[in-house]
């Protein structure tokens, strides 16, 4: 390669005179779409500050977050109130609903009798037959008790298994073990007598 | 009459105009060794290209990539997300084989096998040397004033362009949505998959534009492997080069040069003529340069390596009679007349990291199961102590990537020596591709049997692939009293 390159016309590139290590800058033309990405950046950034900045119309990063929050809670107490809210009564009548108990006994001999027996007797888990309970008796307790779990008695949450209408299934079949008093684990908790 | 050009110097792209306009480059017609090997392996990487969605392996594409799904189906395995972590040795080892490539051969890749070059010089170009016509005659087209013929060459160009782009993006986008759905969305309202639609309409559109002006502006503005060349390589890299010793001082041939001639009694004697190289300065190598660079100035960040000057210039020299390969594949040492060297430490460090990123990759894929299992401790506490046993409380986390429904048998296979009692609702767990479960598994040891910590096994039997898998969790207690 030559060692010195002079501009010989017009028709050569502007050195600048920066040399470093032998590169050498020179002062060429930048390709046009070059420039265009340039300037059409410049109108989009204005467009973009008075969209987001100036006039507001636009959601910024927090205010999109709280309303798609706000929209999901919504959502959510919509479903909540399709579904009607499982009180004690519902799911009192959901024990005598034939029906319901057997699909609720089904999920029982699949999931439950391996801790609580085959006739709710109780094993690692406690019976269930008796009038004695560690969380309380009421119907909206015994759902939640399945449906959360205890964790620190080792009674596992089986809301996000089975859904919340398998869950209220087997609420109603439990309730019907209650008073059974089949012999099995000893009584455990407080005596509830209604 | 040609139409003067600039000549390609190394201060300027010869793709950008003084004030900065495009310079559509026009290579000229080339026809030599090279060029036709090259033609060979374009028509095969287009084959595969355009053949692959339709090949399955195991009833499934060959190649799909269900973005959607998060389901990675390749040549008969099924990944998933939970695989994400095999692309690290995955790219690692295309990146490491691009750099020992390079460090060994230089720019093969750009020249053989990117589908910017396979497709431009495969497809592309061809069409427009079809209908435009050689060199010489696109160079006037493109400066002649707008006529009927003009216009109708233009037109029925970019028409073709159009439709070749729409059917790559077709083919790209079968890699995502399979041949099958493909063949079904198409014959569809737009509006049904608007999403697949405005992907491959886009796509369509940048292949078009690449490829219709874009073009080497790619390799030389864009392209970030281009521009790594001079870091991957050093001076016994292959490359393609001029060799100036044996060409330079170029010049046309004159009568008086031709050594064939007979000696005319009497002539002037041509002592003062100095000795001519072997170049004679035909400008071939610089009108079939696709990036339009003068390959006589030395190795440029310009050259992707196609090879075409080489068989423009071997064409010349065998016409001139002079031996060929005054242009050819040489190393930078090769062409200044220095000892050449293949095996050298950078050659050894890139292929050592090559290799390291490979096995991993085979390593990750060999111990790889189609399904995930992981033996948790539940929540709450530790061990719970009963009257007469320790009790733990384990979670076994399942995951199916099988592409299909499959049955998991779960056993904990140890800790009989300890009267261990296990409890857990089912052996049994079906799942749906990809489902996830959570298996309570309770683990009981009488109190007296409980020397200190254990491991608990538990043995997954996958029935769709057959292949088990256990995993092991910690039994806690009561430490012993001391």
């Amino acid at each position: 390669m030559s060692e010195t390159r002079k501009p010989i016309d017009s028709n050569e590139p502007l050195d600048t005179g920066h040399d470093y290590d032998g590169i050498r800058e020179y002062d060429n033309a930048l390709p046009n779409w070059w420039l265009a990405t340039l300037y059409l950046s410049i109108v989009f950034a204005f467009g973009y500050w008075m969209y987001y900045h100036v006039i507001g119309t636009g959601q910024l990063q927090m205010e999109a977050y709280h309303a798609e929050m706000a929209l999901a809670e919504a959502q959510q107490a919509e479903r909540a109130a399709a579904r009607g809210a499982v009180g004690d009564d519902e799911l009192l009548a959901m024990a005598s609903d034939g029906a319901k108990v057997d699909a609720g006994k089904a999920e029982y001999t699949t999931y439950c009798v391996a801790c609580h027996g085959m006739s709710g007797e109780g094993g690692i888990g406690p019976n269930l037959t008796d009038d004695h309970w560690l969380h309380g008796a009421k119907p909206t307790e015994i759902l939640k008790v399945i449906s959360e779990g205890v964790p620190s008695k080792g009674m596992a949450s089986w809301g996000p298994v089975l859904g919340a209408d398998k869950v209220e299934k087997l609420t109603a079949f439990v309730i019907t073990l209650k008073g059974k008093n089949v012999p099995g684990k000893a009584p455990e908790g407080m005596l509830v007598s209604d | 009459m040609a139409i003067r050009r600039e000549k390609p110097s190394l201060e300027k792209l010869s793709m950008v105009g003084k004030d900065g306009s495009r310079q559509a480059i026009h290579p000229a017609d080339v026809k030599g060794r090279f060029l036709r090997r090259r033609t060979i392996v374009y028509l095969l990487l287009i084959a595969i290209y355009v053949s692959l969605p339709f090949v399955e392996v195991g009833g499934r594409p060959a190649v799909f990539l269900d973005v959607g799904a998060r389901q990675f189906f390749l040549f008969g395995a099924t990944f998933n997300a939970q695989d994400f972590w095999l692309v690290v040795f995955l790219l690692a080892a295309i990146g490491f084989s691009l750099f020992f490539v390079t460090a060994w051969l230089g720019r093969v890749w750009c020249g053989w096998a990117c589908p910017q070059t396979v497709f431009l010089e495969g497809v592309y170009r061809r069409i427009e040397r079809w209908i435009e016509g050689p060199r010489e005659k696109r160079i006037r087209l493109d400066a002649a004033p707008l006529s009927l013929e003009k216009a109708a060459r233009k037109a029925a160009k970019h028409a073709l362009f159009i439709l070749v782009s729409l059917f790559l993006s077709h083919v790209l986008l079968s890699f995502f949505v399979s041949i099958g759905s493909l063949a079904e969305i198409v014959r569809q309202d737009p509006r049904e998959n608007w999403v697949a639609f405005l992907w491959t309409m886009l796509v369509a559109a940048a292949l078009y534009f690449n490829f219709a002006w874009f073009r080497e502006q790619l390799c030389i503005v864009v392209c970030p492997y281009g521009r790594l060349q001079s870091a991957l390589q050093d001076e016994h890299s292959l490359i393609i080069g001029y060799d100036t010793r044996r060409g330079e001082p170029r010049g046309k041939i004159r009568r008086s040069d031709r050594v064939s001639l007979p000696v005319v009694v009497g002539a002037p004697i041509q002592a003062e003529e100095p000795a001519k190289g072997d170049c004679v300065d035909c400008n071939r190598c610089v009108v079939v340069c696709p990036t339009g660079i003068d390959i006589r100035n030395g190795l440029q960040m310009e050259c992707i390596g196609c090879a075409r000057c080489i068989d423009a210039c071997d064409d010349v020299m065998i016409k001139v009679g002079r031996p060929t390969g005054l242009i050819r594949y040489d190393s930078h040492n090769g062409l200044e007349g220095l000892p050449k060297k293949t095996v050298r430490p950078r050659l050894a460090l890139y292929g050592a990291i090559l290799l390291v990123a490979c096995l991993g990759l085979v390593v990750g894929l060999g111990t790889r199961t189609p399904f995930e299992a992981n033996l948790l401790r539940m929540r709450g506490a530790p061990f719970l102590i009963g009257e007469a046993s320790i009790r733990n409380q384990f979670e076994l986390h399942l995951v199916n990537k099988n592409p299909d429904a499959s049955s998991f048998r779960v056993q904990v296979v140890n800790g009989d020596d300890r009267g261990m009692k296990v409890t857990m609702p089912h052996e049994d767990v079906e799942l749906d591709s990809l489902q996830d479960y959570r298996l309570p598994i309770f683990v009981e040891v009488p109190k007296e049997r409980f020397g200190g910590p254990f491991e608990v096994e538990v043995r997954v039997l996958d029935g769709g692939s057959e292949r088990e898998r256990t995993v092991r969790g910690t039994f806690l207690g009561p430490t012993a009293s001391r």
